[in-house]
């Protein structure tokens, strides 16, 4: 299933975040109005210090913004309580972390499972989407390993699964292939362009990796905390 | 239930730090179970040596006798009342007693004493005077003019067996002064100085006759089959027999300061917990934010995902709740095993006198159910109150900042 790629899923207006750093200022975003409609595979780049980071953390809601403002679904972050933004999160954000961040007590099947499990998802229903979940980023009949029994590849499929089995509108990831090797973070990403193609769910990257914009629908560089290019193929 | 296998699993991260605290709060609690233990049986042994020595499980006096100690005021209806007590299943033995102060002087000095009037047969039964005889007899012969006296006031008076002892009363009605010879016959030892220095003991029929009591006298002291009666005020016992002008009372109402000791001593149990747990707690805070501190980058992912503050909070106090399961397992295993031993071998405490009572048998530490959830119970409040500052931490964790270092 494809979705229509015209709907705005996220939209910034004059998006600002100053640090103080040893009481200096530091601007890690200039003022960035944009949008990034549903159903896009879209990577985030630019040099270190440009303000990827920064600028996801706002969009998914993890931080808040000096001045402007941020919509996701139609709804303002900034008017969201403390509470509201974990639920938010929780319902609408799924995140693929660099350094794949499982939690290492929990099974594969635990740690996919704690998101619905915060959703108040019954149990029948979580062990089933669970199971769904893994077979399809191929770790079936894994489900009661613990992830150090996992390689590097292998972690970051759960990742995957843990971040898209909650079927979020958007999936956030900071350079997930960037402890993999080439071929199987070239595995990783055409496995999640299919499953963006397929669910038409967006993902927004944040990466230094060449596989990843060369499989991008659309590359917004940054420099300075300010979007310098912004490429749609 | 992930959220509790979680916390379950988390507290076995690292296994030494949480050994080390759960043996740290496991050892707080063996101490209370033991200590508990411990005051327990030393309570039933100072009961047992003071009820045992002379004062009885229990005694009837005529009202108003313990507060006057007036020669007139003798039990009404001695005889009826002792064949009541023949007849009572739940008394195993009883002595009639008749008392008054009294001077007793000897040829080098004098002492106030407290003249008692004793039926040898009866008394061995109920007291220990006998048995803690260390010179002479109790009253093997019957001669009237016996008196039986504490080792101390036998030391005071310069006397010894069979030396010469004027007594001297007031009789009963009209305060008449009386006087007789007796011969020292027997010396006790209780090794406690009101016993050993303030009695002298005559026969009943004897102090009846100096006193001019007819067949009248003032005290019956009592033990049960069941000793649990003597502690239970609202036992029918005390009702029947404190009728007519008389009064039966058991040994907390006649001894108030010794109830009220252990009363103390539960209280300074209670303290001594809470200063215990109260040490242990900073323990715990540290264990715990070792802990947060070490996963600090997990609770920002966790954040991220969308986990609740509230529910990270909850996720420390499960952790904390984990580990008061473990403590307790290692503090109840260590107090039974503790308990156990002294149990059989028993602490030594002979001689010694505590709230009037001298210890003349060795203290057994004592099991009770109580120590088995009561004290544990504290461990888990304590563990999950003290939870609380470090799981309010976890719970401002903000998760940009803890995951600054990727995202």
């Amino acid at each position: 299933m494809m979705s229509p790629e015209s709907e705005p899923l996220i939209r910034t207006e004059q998006l600002v975040k100053t640090y103080e750093d040893n009481g200096v200022a530091v601007h890690a975003l200039r003022g960035i109005d944009t949008e990034i409609r549903r159903g896009e595979f879209t990577a985030i780049v630019g040099p270190s210090g440009s303000g990827k980071t920064t600028f996801l953390n706002l969009i998914s809601g993890l931080d808040k913004p000096t001045s402007g403002r941020v919509w996701l679904g139609g709804r303002e972050l900034s008017e969201m309580s403390g509470g509201e933004l974990s639920d938010f999160r929780r319902d609408h954000v799924g995140f693929i972390f660099q350094s794949y961040n499982l939690i290492p007590v929990l099974s594969v099947a635990e740690n996919v499972e704690y998101v619905l499990l915060l959703q108040g998802v019954p149990g029948v229903e979580r062990r089933r989407r669970v199971e769904e979940m893994l077979a399809e980023v191929g770790l079936a009949g894994m489900a009661e390993r613990l992830p150090s029994k996992l390689s590097g590849g292998q972690q970051q499929r759960v990742a995957i699964a843990r971040a898209m089995v909650s079927r979020p509108d958007m999936i956030l990831a900071d350079e997930p292939t960037a402890n993999l090797d080439s071929e199987m973070g070239g595995e990783l990403l055409d496995m999640m362009r299919e499953l963006n193609l397929r669910t038409g769910m967006t993902f927004l990257f944040s990466t230094h990796d060449l596989l990843i914009m060369d499989r991008a629908g659309r590359v917004l560089t940054l420099q300075d905390g300010r979007v310098v290019t912004d490429v749609r193929r | 239930m992930l959220l509790l296998i979680l916390a379950w699993r988390n507290l076995f991260r690292n296994k030494r730090r949480t050994f080390i605290a759960g043996a740290a709060i496991g050892l707080g609690l063996a101490s209370l179970i033991f200590t508990d233990g411990l005051i327990l049986g030393m309570e039933q042994t100072m009961v047992r040596n003071l009820t045992a020595s002379f004062l009885g499980q229990g005694q009837i006096h005529a009202a108003g006798f313990r507060q006057t100690t007036a020669v007139e005021k003798t039990i009404h209806g001695l005889k009826e009342v002792v064949g009541r007590l023949e007849r009572d299943p739940r008394v195993s033995h009883f002595a009639v007693r008749a008392l008054s102060q009294g001077m007793l002087s000897s040829a080098a000095d004098y002492r106030p004493v407290e003249v008692i009037g004793v039926e040898p047969d009866r008394e061995r039964l109920v007291s220990q005077l006998d048995d803690m005889i260390v010179k002479g007899r109790f009253f093997t012969d019957r001669n009237p003019r016996d008196v039986v006296v504490g080792a101390d006031l036998a030391k005071d008076l310069a006397v010894s067996i069979g030396d010469r002892v004027v007594l001297t009363v007031a009789q009963s009605q009209t305060g008449t002064l009386a006087q007789d010879l007796f011969f020292v016959s027997g010396v006790y030892r209780f090794n406690s100085r009101d016993l050993d220095s303030g009695m002298a003991l005559i026969l009943l029929p004897k102090a009846q006759d100096l006193l001019a009591l007819g067949q009248n006298a003032h005290e019956i002291v009592l033990d049960f089959r069941n000793p649990d009666l003597a502690g239970d005020s609202k036992n029918a016992f005390w009702r029947e027999y404190s009728q007519g002008g008389d009064e039966a009372l058991g040994w907390p109402e006649l001894m108030p300061q010794v109830e009220l000791a252990f009363r103390y001593s539960e209280l300074s149990l209670y303290v001594l917990g809470f200063i215990l747990f109260g040490v242990v707690a900073f323990g715990i805070i540290n264990t715990l934010f070792m802990s947060i501190y070490e996963r600090i980058f997990e609770f920002g992912v966790l954040r991220a995902i969308g986990t609740r503050a509230l529910r990270v909070a909850g996720m420390i106090v499960l952790e904390a709740a984990a580990l008061a399961v473990v403590s307790i397992a290692i503090g109840m295993v260590f107090g039974f095993l503790a308990t156990a031993l002294f149990s059989r071998v028993g602490i030594d405490y002979r001689g010694i006198e505590m709230m009037g009572v001298t210890i003349r048998n060795l203290i057994y530490p004592v099991f009770r159910v109580r120590q088995f959830w009561f004290y544990p119970a504290w461990v888990i409040v304590f563990t999950v109150v003290t939870s609380v500052y470090p799981a309010a931490y976890a719970a401002r964790i903000r998760p940009a900042e803890a995951m600054r270092k990727t995202l």
